[in-house]
């Protein structure tokens, strides 16, 4: 009997944690390989998408920017991205508010909505609304759908799943985002205003010189481009884990779970990359001059 | 049969099932806070779901953490840079790692990972009729489940807005100093300039209320699933749109009281 087996034999518990330790990166790996696999195949698959399932993609558009079940209820994702926007936008305002009129400049607040809502809340929000709303429920589903072996049914029947499931919504999702950024972008140019003026009782003329001439067309068009790489990404991510889901009802469970962390994170990445892109070199705002 | 009583029956079909959520959810919550406080409390369950909820949420918050601190560093030191005052950098860093980068992000992960965990979990059991078996031999399921992971997102809460706004702090420091050429010593003292105790007071309890809320509503969901796998999948997708609801309409509440009592006034 050689050591090695002797020392497994008396500890099985710490060698088995060992052993699950020495493997954690070779599968971390395997699944980041198997994520741009997925990622690579369901953009590849749009042109197929677009020709032969564009039924199922108008379907789901419609079901995206309404919301399912009790989401619907209360009014869908137009109603959630809305309301979240509003709150981030309003946050801004009150914590500029209260922040700069420390050091004396409470007039700069509007300089203030136009700068941040733009370049970072607005994108960030509405990402994270998107994930928690469309995403989420895409994992739901689609690990629903798995687990219930639907998705080798569509196989069987000789349907291209990934393309019928994934491209599709990615596809959808990319379409839904422009006018749902839109409604957040107006959403984070009101709340702000009416917080400063109405809330805090700065004059509007004041709110609206600042605003108006920091605000740059070039930014918000910015803005838009982030958000909808933003909403690519978080439809991928999310379809990938529901794709990939496994070991029962708990396990769809798990996978939402682990898809809202990884765009999560994905989110705010994009967002600083973005950020450091477009304005790290030249902020692009002269206060001064 | 009138137009009006037509109308009202519509209407009443209609709230019944969202009012019935609400009113099923104040009742948890209040026997929650009721048994919370009878003696013994679980724990092994408390500290295994701390621990549990730690290792799900930590790697996220740290990811979610650095680089929001980089963009508000970023912004802020540009802005800084405008009005001439890149001194007092560690002074805006201070104000947006303490006052609302720690809250924020707790919540995002707080309601993104802690809450559909705990639901993920809790519905599990709920379809395989664990919760039942429970309440078949006399165990009561809020006191042996929900108590102690509810008390555990609390904590985890906690603890995460102090990780944040270290991370905040630190990665502030790193990215002004040696990215954009602040002062290390003006970056360092001039940290408290804005920030004092109440600010730090008030995030803490902005993160314990997010802790609180998540848990909450993460165990109402997972106890409240039906219709088998898919229910699971939909009652953990509704934990994160009403977690992220609730807590950003309670993280601007809580900020406009916090900007009433802080240092600046």
């Amino acid at each position: 009997m050689t050591t090695a087996t002797v020392i497994r034999a008396r500890f099985p518990r710490t060698v088995n944690n060992f052993d699950n330790y020495s493997r954690a990166p070779g599968q971390a790996l395997d699944g980041f390989g198997r994520m741009v696999w997925f990622t690579l195949l369901s953009l590849g698959e749009i042109p197929l998408t677009l020709r032969r399932y564009r039924s199922e993609t108008v379907r789901l558009i419609a079901q995206i920017g309404m919301g399912t079940g009790a989401l619907a209820v209360v009014g869908g994702t137009v109603a959630i991205v809305a309301f979240v926007t509003v709150s981030g936008a309003s946050l801004v305002a009150i914590q500029g508010f209260a922040s700069l009129g420390n050091i004396g400049v409470g007039v700069f607040t509007g300089f203030f909505a136009a700068l941040v809502n733009v370049r970072i809340a607005a994108p960030v929000v509405t990402g994270i609304a998107l994930a928690a709303t469309v995403g989420a429920g895409a994992t739901a589903e689609l690990g629903a759908m798995r687990i219930s072996e639907e998705i080798d049914a569509l196989e069987v029947m000789g349907i291209k799943s990934i393309g019928f499931l994934a491209s599709t919504r990615i596809i959808a999702a990319s379409v839904v985002i422009l006018p749902l950024y839109g409604m957040a972008m107006i959403m984070a140019f009101l709340s702000p205003q009416l917080v400063t003026t109405a809330l805090y009782g700065q004059s509007s003329g004041t709110y609206n010189h600042y605003f108006r001439t920091f605000l740059r067309p070039e930014d918000v068009f910015w803005s838009f481009i982030v958000a909808v790489v933003i909403a690519i990404i978080v439809m991928i991510t999310h379809c990938y884990y529901g794709y990939s889901a496994a070991g029962g009802p708990a396990g769809v469970g798990v996978s939402v779970g682990r898809s809202m962390r990884f765009s999560l994170a994905a989110v705010v990445i994009v967002a600083m990359n973005a950020s450091l892109a477009l304005y790290g070199v030249d902020p692009n705002f002269n206060l001064s001059a | 049969m009138t137009i009006s009583t037509e109308l009202g029956r519509y209407v009443g079909h209609q709230l019944s099932r969202p009012l019935g959520h609400v009113g099923g959810f104040a009742r948890m919550s209040s026997l929650t806070a009721k048994a919370a406080f009878r003696w013994p409390l679980q724990w092994r369950e408390l500290i295994l779901q701390s621990w549990f909820l730690l290792s799900v949420t930590m790697l996220p918050t740290i990811l979610a953490a650095i680089p929001l601190t980089v963009l508000l560093t970023f912004t802020l030191n540009v802005l800084l840079g405008e009005f001439g005052a890149a001194d007092i950098s560690g002074a805006g860093a201070a104000l947006g790692a303490v006052t609302q980068l720690g809250p924020l992000t707790t919540v995002l992960v707080v309601a993104g990972t802690g809450s559909t965990a705990i639901c993920a979990d809790l519905g599990a059991r709920t379809i395989r009729e664990e919760i039942d078996a429970l309440e078949v031999m006399g165990i009561d399921p809020i006191r042996r489940l929900v108590v102690p992971r509810v008390l555990a997102a609390t904590i985890v809460g906690s603890l995460l807005n102090s990780l944040v706004i270290i991370v905040g702090l630190v990665g502030g420091f790193v990215f002004s100093v040696y990215l954009q050429h602040v002062d290390g010593g003006a970056y360092l003292s001039t940290l408290t300039l804005v920030t004092g105790l109440p600010e730090v007071i008030v995030a803490t309890a902005k993160a314990v209320s997010f802790g609180l809320i998540a848990g909450l509503v993460g165990c109402y969901r997972g106890l409240t699933v039906s219709g088998g796998a898919k229910g699971v999948g939909t009652a953990v997708n509704e934990t994160v749109v009403l977690c992220v609801i609730a807590l950003f309409a309670v993280n601007v509440i809580l900020t406009t009281v916090g900007v009433r009592f802080g240092t600046g006034h």
